[in-house]
């Protein structure tokens, strides 16, 4: 559905995208995650064509969005960080006047309209001026707008930013039904945990480029694999596990944790499962063998941070 | 134009506004209350003196339509000179841009609901104006060639204004550009002429001193062609040749100074209409320019 390839763009001395590739597949929710200045925002805004790239190309749904930018814009739908409003226009005028500003008109764009306040459950609010809305409907409304053409990509730039926990809840699960419905979603935030619960794909942007991209599950499987084993030893035995451990080549450290051994291990699950073998046959009484869960938090930090850690993961992947 | 995105919500909002109908209740309040106080002054002196000074209605209308034109010029950026920076504060105009409307359509929609609201302001005033009717005034034909001016003019400060816009980003800063810009225009060009005129005379009573030389009437030379594009010098050339002698002070002439009659003096008016016309389309292009490279640059 999106396909960027290349994408450079300066501001000044600034080198605000540094050849960005990106491919976000039909129906997904991409999760767009980066810290403040990555170039999040500048790569958005290329793609709904109000910036013009220095070097690299856009495609929307097969469409050269740089060089048909009229064409393309059928085909997406932009939520801003910002609402933009216009505050003297009532719900329905609003969301009327976007309805013409994309060629709809008379029973088409009425009924249109109607869809879809009843859509984001703001029907009861059509004769509302806009400026009487809270903010979590105005998201809502803004969010009607810009599917008003039924475009088949959303981009949202940080759209939960400044909600209450509910709203931002409320708004999860709004864009989790339309995804559910065909559309095609790409969402920027710059709290990982955010995009974590409902996104199906993410892409993790620092200093211009995607450092890390993936579905979740391969993302998360990826934290998992980089997080430490834990071994818990009953019966005093843990000395007699240290010597395994320290015969064994796959295992890279080994750190005493209160009542558990932490091991940095390279190996796969059926390594893993070899391990534990050795170590109960070496007589040590295991009494809890996992990995520690994947924190998406502290992957993103050590990854945006270029943690010495992140060498290790980026090594192994 | 009524099938204009921009144009229709314009409207739409303005006219919930209450700001209009009051500008168009005090400026319609001075005019008709100075012109029945003119107008029943006059026929007071009618009853006294049995004399009936046609004069004082022609004065009359130049009154009623200098105000008229003035408010123009002061109105008209106001109303277009915040129109694209006001979208761009409320972060809409990225909106805007992002939907199938073109740049042209965006400021074309915003020019022509200010000429609609300045229009009908126009229109209101039109019966405290056709008074002065009463007893005899200007012919249809001047009548029509000073609408063409108001509407010159009206394109010619709108234009000024919507450039303004939208090449700024904060509509403070767009008003004071589109109001320095206006004055330099109207003020400039006449403080300018009248300058080098009397820089002219100063030249021309030397020489007559010094070498006895006769004395010749001073002109502005070249700089006089700068008044083409001011709109009053054109609107006080309109109600000159309307009405005798009821005007002179502003009419073209006070700039000639002895400047024999060419092509350009000969047709003042229609060739100043054209110069601010052409103007005006080249600062509405230059808007949608401005805007076009806001969507991509």
């Amino acid at each position: 559905m999106l396909k960027i390839e290349g994408l450079k763009k300066r501001f000044g001395n600034f080198q605000a995208l540094s050849g960005l590739d990106m491919e976000i597949e039909e129906g997904a929710l991409y999760g767009f995650v980066g810290p403040n200045g990555a170039g999040k925002t500048t790569a958005i805004r290329i793609i709904t064509g109000l910036l013009k790239p220095d070097e690299g190309t856009v495609e929307i749904a097969g469409i050269d969005a740089l060089r048909e930018p009229r064409r393309v814009r059928d085909e997406f739908g932009y939520v801003p960080d910002e609402f933009g409003m216009y505050d003297n226009l009532k719900v329905r005028e609003y969301m009327e006047f976007f309805a013409s500003a994309y060629g709809l008109d008379g029973l088409v764009a009425r009924n249109r309209c109607e869809e879809l306040l009843a859509q984001m459950k703001l029907e009861e609010w059509a004769d509302a001026f806009v400026d009487s809305l809270s903010r979590g409907m105005k998201q809502r409304l803004c969010l009607a707008r810009a599917l008003i053409h039924d475009p088949k990509l959303l981009v949202l730039d940080e759209p939960t930013s400044g909600m209450d926990p509910r709203t931002r809840l409320e708004f999860k699960e709004m864009l989790k039904e339309l995804c559910a419905e065909g559309k095609t979603i790409l969402v920027s935030s710059h709290i990982l945990s955010e995009l974590a619960q409902m996104c199906t794909d993410i892409g993790v942007i620092d200093a211009g480029r995607i450092i890390l991209s993936g579905s979740m599950s391969e993302i998360l499987q990826k934290v998992n694999e980089s997080n430490p084993l834990l071994i818990r030893v009953a019966g005093g035995k843990r000395e007699q596990a240290l010597n395994v451990l320290k015969s064994d080549e796959r295992v890279r450290t080994v750190v005493i944790r209160g009542g558990e051994i932490a091991v940095r291990f390279g190996g796969t699950e059926r390594d893993e499962a070899d391990l534990l073998r050795k170590l109960v046959g070496a007589g040590v009484a295991v009494s809890g063998f996992f990995r520690e869960q994947g924190d998406l938090e502290s992957i993103f930090m050590q990854i945006t941070n270029h943690d010495t850690e992140k060498v290790v993961l980026r090594s192994e992947e | 134009m009524k099938n204009n995105p921009v144009y229709r919500r314009e409207v739409t909002v303005r006219s919930r506004s209450f700001r209009l109908p009051l500008v168009i209740l005090i400026f319609n309040t001075i005019l008709a209350v100075f012109s029945l106080f003119s107008m029943y002054s006059t026929v007071a002196q009618v009853r006294v003196s049995a004399q009936v000074s046609y004069e004082s209605f022609l004065q009359l209308y130049a009154f009623a339509a200098t105000l008229e034109f003035l408010l123009l010029m002061f109105i008209m950026p106001a109303l277009t000179s915040g129109s694209v920076s006001g979208e761009r504060e409320r972060q809409t105009l990225e909106l805007l841009l992002t939907t199938k409307m073109t740049a042209a359509d965006i400021v074309t929609g915003k020019l022509m609901a200010a000429f609609d609201q300045m229009g009908l302001l126009v229109m209101s005033s039109f019966p405290i104006i056709l008074l002065t009717f009463v007893y005899g005034s200007a012919d249809i034909g001047g009548i029509a060639l000073l609408l063409v001016c108001f509407a010159t003019t009206a394109a010619f400060c709108g234009g000024i204004g919507i450039l303004a816009s939208s090449v700024t980003r904060r509509s403070t800063f767009s008003n004071v550009c589109t109001y320095g810009f206006l004055l330099l225009i109207v003020i400039g060009t006449l403080m300018l002429n009248q300058f080098v005129l009397q820089l002219s005379e100063m030249r021309i009573s030397e020489a007559a001193y010094q070498f006895g030389a006769e004395q010749t009437v001073a002109d502005t030379g070249a700089a006089v062609y700068l008044l083409l594009l001011n709109p009053f010098v054109t609107f006080a050339e309109i109600l000159s040749g309307q009405i005798s002698g009821g005007s002179r002070l502003f009419s073209l002439s006070a700039f000639l100074g002895a400047r024999p009659e060419n092509f350009v003096t000969g047709h003042w008016t229609a060739i100043s209409l054209c110069v601010q016309a052409a103007l005006s389309v080249l600062f509405v292009r230059g808007a949608v320019r401005s805007l076009g490279k806001n969507r991509r640059t």
